[in-house]
């Protein structure tokens, strides 16, 4: 239940910081933080279930290498809009409005 | 308060003061830094859980690797300005409204999974090695290909930048 | 027994090929359109060879099941569905080789043939059917194929009213017919013949009474028995085949079929029976006065048409269904030759006035003798069709009833009057008009001999069909038979003296009196001020009322509503990703805000 707990805490600060960062690595950083928030809980119900530790570990691997992939994608994005623009901050780009 | 309380509190609260400096820090620095003491509290609690490979994997792969491309990334995008990298943050309610009404949500809604266990630990030993190559195989190969793909993403991202 | 069936598929197919193969493919497709009139013919001779078992199944299914009920999808050949398969037939291939001359200079040839194939098959099924579901289809798709070739000539507006008048008058007798069949699938939980006909004894009998008056209703409507008579005289603005086929020989015959078919029902109730009787009498002798004072000549056979369809349903009233049946088989015989005739000579006068005719029998002289034949057959001359199929008729209601007998005789001389008249005023005397005749080719001639020759001598297989039919047979009373004969003589006679010297002569009633008559008595304009213009009054009504007010301002309403919330939305639409974000966050909560609400998972 602490871990359920935090995991929601700690996923609503992520979101918080998405919502309110205006800069790409601000929002990437909270971003990370909402995955920490899904290994924590993957992990807890692992623990709860009693489900075999390769079983909880392999899938965590999985969400790891993810997020990690994720972050060299946006960081590269990153890299490459500020050589183009020079802008990094989020509601400069809103180049997707309809 | 036995020892594994102890190390249970300091992982709880490693994990708590980086989210929070993480999200409201404004320096780029100190936001990175936050989020590294966040990295290594989900390491720890990973630990706690019983799960000691998965705790090495994550302080490799994120305070080792992605952490040192951020701050890289920041490093390298920012060297053109004179002043002190910060970043720039509209706070309001209206976001932490919905940010407080998601973790409440979730909370809410997950919570008759955990009704039975408390925040027991597991007594299992580790044997990944057997579950990766096992019946996850085809799932860890996935994974390898995943992160090929976002490697031939980054150069490519980074080419048509240099383009322009 | 299967090949049964080929009387149905053959003509669909080819009505596809029909349609599939277009102007270019016509010449070619016109003629392989014989093969499906061909198809219906064969399986009637071979129903007839076949043993005489009373029905066999062809092929049975079940459509719309629901519950413990399903309406029947089936067909059983026996000895009606052969002998009304062999009149379609022959009937439908005579049309068609007649077509191919009578429509050479048509456009829309395809048209024509597709649909004249598809009446084919939707006039096989009716017949094939055996239960009222199978039936009802084949009987609206009849009607629909005569609604398409009355608007042959969709440009002309009197032919698109036509077929619209058609359509909905005999919309009427439909939706009687098909409350007739709810009140049998109430008491009989069937629409299967066998099974009806299997329950119909422990129905009590003001249900059977309903159930067939019903019926008659539908069955007046497609036969053009009155007062339901008024689309068959405008249903001539289609093309004279088509006129011969449908709208002489077996479509509006179909009533009389579907009487025939559900005997059963009628038999059992004498009040349908009685009204059937007063309503054929009545229908015959009208028409028939009608037809005297026409001077169209297509008109002319409309009328004879609905006169002679009124004595085939006072045999049926007086319970004589065989005798009906077999004044339909002659009649389709004599009547597809009269208009088929009737056709050769509108293609070679061009004119379809019999005011402007005269002399023809010069220019085209075996229109002329087909035309004769037909005459014969239609008056009743021995030993011609008529004589025999008339005369069992006339006796069958003597038998019922002596009063209806006399009055048709009466309309039998009526009848001898008006086709001899028509008769002498075309094929004699001098022409009227400045348009050189010609005889009509061969393909249009070849028909009207096939036909002359059925109109000729079909009369004599008049006892092999009533027994071949099942049907109790009847026997003239000599009396009867001799006030026929005299009866038609007189009427001869009468048409003789008054255009054989003087064939110019127009009209043969007294003046208001020809007037009155040619407008049909003014049932028409009586149905018209009664019926349609409350109707259309009513429409308008609900045009200005319901639709302008209610509907429309609630789709008008519904469509500006729609705009504003739209406008609302497309503000959302900021394309700042923390934004969506949000968005994403809200429909999160609120869904899991419900999940947890109602305790699920």
């Amino acid at each position: 239940m602490i871990a359920l707990g935090l995991s929601c805490a700690v996923f609503a600060l992520g979101l918080y910081g998405v919502l309110s960062r205006r800069d790409l690595i601000g929002v990437l950083v909270s971003v990370e933080l909402m995955l920490g928030a899904g290994g924590i809980l993957l992990a807890a119900a692992g623990a709860a279930s009693g489900a075999t530790s390769g079983a909880v570990q392999s899938i965590a691997l999985m969400v790891l290498l993810l997020a990690a992939a994720e972050a060299a994608v946006g960081l590269s994005l990153l890299l490459a809009l500020h050589r183009r623009s020079g802008r990094t901050r989020v509601d400069e780009l809103s180049e997707v409005s309809g | 308060m036995s020892a594994q309380t102890a190390g249970l509190g300091v992982a709880i609260a490693l994990v708590a003061l980086g989210a929070v400096g993480a999200v409201l820090l404004r320096e780029v620095m100190r936001v990175l830094i936050s989020l590294g003491v966040f990295l290594f509290g989900v390491a720890a609690v990973y630990a706690y859980l019983g799960y000691p490979f998965l705790a090495v994997a994550q302080v490799f792969v994120y305070v080792g690797g992605v952490l040192v491309l951020m701050v890289f990334a920041v490093m390298t995008a920012r060297r053109d300005r004179s002043e002190r990298p910060a970043f720039v943050s509209r706070h309001d309610v209206g976001s932490a409204a919905i940010a407080a009404g998601t973790g409440a949500m979730l909370f809410l809604g997950l919570r008759p999974l955990f009704q039975d266990a408390g925040f027991a630990r597991s007594s299992a030993v580790s044997d990944l090695a057997q579950e990766l190559l096992g019946p996850r195989l085809l799932a860890f190969e996935a994974g390898g290909v995943l992160l090929l793909a976002a490697l031939i993403a980054v150069a490519a991202a980074l080419r048509g930048g240099e383009d322009r | 027994m299967t090949v049964v069936l080929a009387s149905v598929v053959l003509p669909v197919v080819l009505a596809v090929g029909i349609a599939l193969a277009g102007n270019r493919g016509i010449r070619v497709a016109q003629v392989l359109a014989v093969a499906g009139p061909g198809g219906a013919l064969a399986a009637g001779m071979s129903l007839l060879a076949s043993e005489r078992a009373s029905s066999a199944v062809a092929w049975r299914s079940a459509w719309l099941s629901q519950g413990g009920a399903s309406l029947p999808l089936g067909f059983a050949g026996d000895a009606l569905a052969a002998v009304m398969l062999v009149i379609v037939g022959v009937v439908a291939a005579c049309v068609v080789v007649f077509s191919w001359g009578y429509m050479a200079h048509e456009s829309g040839r395809p048209r024509y043939f597709a649909v004249l194939m598809l009446f084919v098959a939707a006039m096989s099924a009716l017949v094939l059917a055996d239960n009222l579901v199978t039936l009802f289809i084949g009987w609206e798709l009849v009607g629909a194929c005569s609604y398409l070739l009355i608007g042959f000539w969709y440009r002309k507006p009197e032919a698109t009213r036509a077929a619209i008048k058609a359509f909905m008058t005999t919309r009427v007798g439909d939706v009687a017919m098909l409350l007739g069949m709810a009140v049998l699938w109430r008491a009989a939980q069937t629409l299967s013949l066998d099974g009806i006909v299997a329950a119909l004894p422990k129905m009590p009998q003001a249900t059977v009474t309903a159930a067939a008056l019903l019926l008659f209703v539908g069955a007046a409507g497609k036969s053009a028995q009155f007062p339901l008579h008024i689309w068959l005289p405008d249903a001539m603005e289609g093309p004279t085949p088509v006129s011969a086929l449908i709208h002489a020989a077996t479509m509006v015959a179909s009533g009389v079929f579907l009487v025939a078919r559900a005997w059963p029902v009628f038999e059992a109730s004498g009040v349908a029976r009685a009204t059937m009787l007063a309503v054929g009498v009545l229908t015959a002798l009208y028409a028939a006065l009608v037809a005297l004072a026409q001077t169209d000549i297509k008109k002319m056979l409309a009328y004879s048409t609905i006169s002679q369809l009124g004595f085939m349903f006072a045999a049926l009233g007086a319970g004589a269904w065989g005798a009906a049946m077999f004044h339909l088989a002659t009649h389709a015989a004599f009547k597809a030759l009269l208009f088929l005739a009737a056709g050769s000579v509108i293609h070679g006068s061009g004119t379809q006035d019999m005011d402007e005719m005269g002399g023809l029998a010069r220019a085209m002289p075996v229109t002329a003798a087909a035309w004769t034949a037909g005459a014969l057959a239609l008056s009743g001359w021995w030993p011609f069709a008529g004589f025999f199929s008339k005369d069992a008729v006339i006796a069958a209601v003597a038998a019922a009833s002596p009063g209806a007998s006399w009055i048709l005789v009466f309309t039998s001389a009526v009848t001898a009057l008006y086709v001899w008249s028509a008769t002498f005023r075309v094929f004699l005397g001098a022409s009227r008009s400045d348009h050189a005749a010609h005889e009509s080719g061969r393909s249009m001639l070849a028909p009207l001999a096939v036909l002359a020759l059925l109109s000729a001598v079909a009369g004599w297989a008049g006892p092999a069909f009533t027994e071949r039919l099942g049907a109790p047979e009847e026997h003239a009373a000599l009396a009867t038979i001799a006030a026929a004969v005299a009866a038609v003589a007189a009427g001869t006679a009468l048409a003789y003296a008054l255009y054989r010297r003087a064939p110019e002569r127009g009209a043969s009633l007294p003046g208001g009196l020809q007037s009155a008559a040619r407008s049909g008595f003014g049932v028409d304009a009586a149905v018209h001020a009664l019926v349609v213009r409350p109707a259309v009054a009513f429409a308008q009504w609900v045009a200005r009322v319901a639709d302008e007010k209610v509907v429309d301002r609630a789709v008008e309403g519904s469509a500006a509503l729609t705009g504003r919330v739209g406008g609302m939305l497309a503000r959302l639409q900021t394309g700042e990703a923390d934004v969506y974000a949000s968005l994403v966050a809200v429909g999160f909560v609120l869904l899991t805000a419900v999940v947890v609400w109602m305790g699920g998972r």
